[in-house]
């Protein structure tokens, strides 16, 4: 049960937002790839374009195989309502530009995924939105650091990639005292093991390329509006005053609840067009389905290799979200902090590069959340340009790996990761 | 807009459109906990269809200020003083589940203001289990999750939704968790003149009712009607929130309702 639906999550994942349709009684949701709706009347035309009824118009703002699959992230979520975008960066730049306009301030957490930062820091500095990054667990640096001018608190529930969980029950009374909602890139940990709106948060990002589609077959992206926020504090004249391209309506007194997600369907997917492709949306829709069986086995391999690295040589240390360390990790994560782990291994980037070149169940490329256990090396990839020092201010050691830990038979991840350790060993010399 | 009634601002959704009382107004009347939301699918098209709409927040509700009525009877008196501060002198009223009530009081008052009255998802009395007024003394939250899980039909339960991406259900819940869920259901339950009012209406009439409603179940919606002497709109399959879970079949039998009386009275 969430507060979108009295259905246990696991039904939500597998019957929210469809009934068999009439026409043909298609059992699974069918794939409506259509650019366009034709109208029944021009009066009919007429009150859809007027917002005098629901409905579709055009696949770039909506479509029935998307909306589907928006209703039941919604729910799963506990959210108001949602909109899927192409990507998970499309969602938060959609988010970040329906909140934010040129001279607005946004607090973000210092550890987040790094093209968030890069969105961030420079991109939006284009546009005049500045950013002040924080240690966002840092209840007093973050009641410093909103201004006047902030219009939200930003954050990922499990960093990437420094695992760190964010203490989401304390930012968002923090956030929210102060009149600034939390928004939440909850990627890492899917509604099947945290719901983040039940902590406070107001809205809810995923890229939905991850664990929620599950397969590494499909990109996407959702946002979820809490309905939870209240947009007429005075902060926020984009939710309260006239929107001309949009029969001037104010969105917090028209939609109230869901706001925010109507503004960013009238606006941001018009002005952006990064529409969810319908195909891409069945397939993210078959990985919905299962989500919850698939989360447990991810976690279940990840705890078994955590604690089996601990103990080999050749592993100098092992990250991954510690429910007996800290009280909010085990409050917010009861089932498990997600299937994402680092780990030092020895021998430094030679180590690094050998581990991962003779690891061969394991796949080696820049994705996380899919179906099968993915690896990386940041110190001869994603970071191979960068020097020992430059990387250890990041927070990235040269001997870090990354690990997606897959849904395999742990025996045979085991035996793997066996064979990548002696090789980083013989490498270590 | 805004307007003050005794003393207090009153926010009006008004369908997008300017208010021009010199139009045929169609006043609309939430229920329980509910706000000028609740008509969203409603009030535009008659909004942009030749009418003007009068969609307030009852005192004490969302955006509105002052104090939740402690009784139906208050209600009738307040909307005439709405009415008046409107400029409007007569209006097709419509009110759903409390809404219709206070439609009731306002006719009881003033029935000369009432060109007709449309009940929807609702009866002539509404009792409310104690139990559930005492949870919404403690916390309208509590109150309207039981609410939701009882109001919405089951097509609302499976997440379907008129508008894309949108779940009714937590909507509501939304709106009735910040609103006075506990004196709205109070004084549903101490209300009972509403069969000899309903009985009394001589201007035109209309009942919409839900085969899946658990609130005000339809044998109660059907006996309103034959009181009301008028065979009601009977939508199959949904429960009670029919403004919100069915606003397409919802507004198609008002449109009927009132175009129709609107014709005959010109």
């Amino acid at each position: 049960m969430t507060n979108s639906s009295y259905f246990k999550p696991a039904t939500i994942a597998l019957h929210t937002g469809y009934t068999p349709e009439s026409d043909h009684g298609s059992r699974a949701v069918p794939i409506y790839q259509t650019t366009s709706y034709a109208f029944e009347s021009v009066q009919s035309a007429s009150s859809l374009f007027n917002v005098e009824q629901g409905g579709h118009i055009y696949s770039r703002i909506s479509n029935p195989t998307v909306a589907v699959l928006e209703q039941r992230l919604a729910a799963l979520e506990g959210g108001a309502g949602a909109i899927c975008t192409a990507s998970g960066m499309s969602a938060l730049f959609a988010t970040f530009i329906t909140l934010c306009s040129a001279g607005d301030h946004i607090v973000s957490s210092e550890q987040i995924y790094g093209s968030t930062a890069t969105t961030l820091r420079y991109t939006l500095k284009r546009f005049g939105i500045t950013t002040d990054f924080i240690d966002i667990n840092d209840s007093d640096a973050l009641k410093a650091a909103i201004k006047p001018n902030t219009k939200m608190v930003f954050c990922e529930s499990i960093s990437n990639p420094g695992m760190q969980v964010s203490n989401l029950p304390e930012i968002s009374k923090v956030a929210n005292e102060a009149g600034v909602p939390v928004v939440i890139d909850a990627t890492f940990a899917t509604p099947a093991l945290n719901r983040p709106l039940e902590h406070g948060a107001n809205i809810v990002v995923h890229s939905i390329t991850k664990w929620i589609g599950g397969h590494g077959a499909a990109i996407g992206g959702c946002i979820i509006d809490g309905g939870n926020f209240d947009w007429g504090n005075g902060r926020f004249p984009e939710m309260t005053e006239p929107y001309a391209p949009f029969h001037g309506m104010k969105f917090w007194e028209e939609f109230g609840p869901t706001a925010f997600v109507m503004k960013i369907r009238s606006e941001a997917m018009r002005d952006l067009g990064a529409a969810l492709s319908p195909h891409n949306a069945f397939l993210i829709l078959q990985g919905v389905e299962t989500l919850e069986l698939r989360m447990q086995k991810h976690v279940a391999n990840t705890l078994e290799l955590r604690d089996w690295l601990s103990e080999q040589k050749g592993v100098t240390w092992v990250r991954h979200p510690n429910l007996d360390a800290e009280p909010h990790v085990a409050e917010m994560f009861p089932k498990g902090a997600g299937s994402m782990l680092c780990f030092g291994v020895t021998g430094g980037r030679e180590g690094g590069a050998a581990f991962i070149n003779t690891v061969s169940l394991a796949s080696h490329l820049a994705n996380v959340g899919d179906s099968r256990t993915l690896v990386l090396h940041p110190a001869s990839t994603t970071h191979s340009r960068l020097t020992k020092e430059a990387m250890e201010a990041a927070g990235i050691p040269e001997d870090l790996i990354r690990v997606s830990v897959g849904l395999e038979d742990f025996a045979d991840i085991k035996a793997d990761f066996a064979k990548g350790l002696k090789a980083a060993l013989r490498a270590a010399g | 807009m805004e307007l003050i009634v005794n003393s207090a601002p009153v926010y009006v959704a008004t369908g997008g459109k300017e208010f021009d009382p010199k139009l045929p107004t169609v006043l609309f009347l939430h229920g329980s906990g509910g706000d000028h939301r609740t008509w969203a699918l409603q009030t535009r098209w008659f909004a942009y269809h030749g009418f003007s709409v009068l969609a307030p927040d009852l005192p004490g509700h969302s955006l509105s200020g002052g104090d939740a009525f402690t009784s139906i009877e208050q209600s009738g008196s307040w909307l005439v003083e709405f009415l008046e501060k409107a400029s409007v002198k007569k209006a097709h009223i419509v009110g759903h589940s409390q809404g219709f009530l206070s439609a009731l009081e306002l006719y009881k008052s003033k029935p000369e203001m009432c060109l007709s009255i449309c009940a929807i998802g609702t009866a002539a009395a509404i009792p409310v289990n104690q139990a559930l007024i005492d949870t919404a003394k403690e916390s309208s939250a509590k109150a309207a999750h039981m609410m939701c899980n009882w109001g919405f039909g089951p097509g609302a339960h499976q997440g379907i939704s008129s508008v894309p991406g949108m779940q009714p259900i937590a909507i509501s819940r939304a709106i009735m968790s910040r609103n006075p869920l506990a004196a709205d259901l109070q004084a549903c339950a101490d209300y009972l003149a509403g069969s000899e009012i309903a009985a009394s209406i001589k201007a035109p009439r209309h009942c919409i009712l839900a085969t899946a409603d658990k609130m005000t179940p339809l044998r109660s919606g059907k006996a309103l009607a034959e009181q009301m002497g008028i065979t009601p709109t009977i939508l199959e399959g949904f429960g009670h929130m029919l403004p919100l879970e069915a606003p397409r079949q919802t507004l198609a039998a008002l449109r009927e309702f009132i175009q129709t009386v609107q014709n005959e009275s010109a």
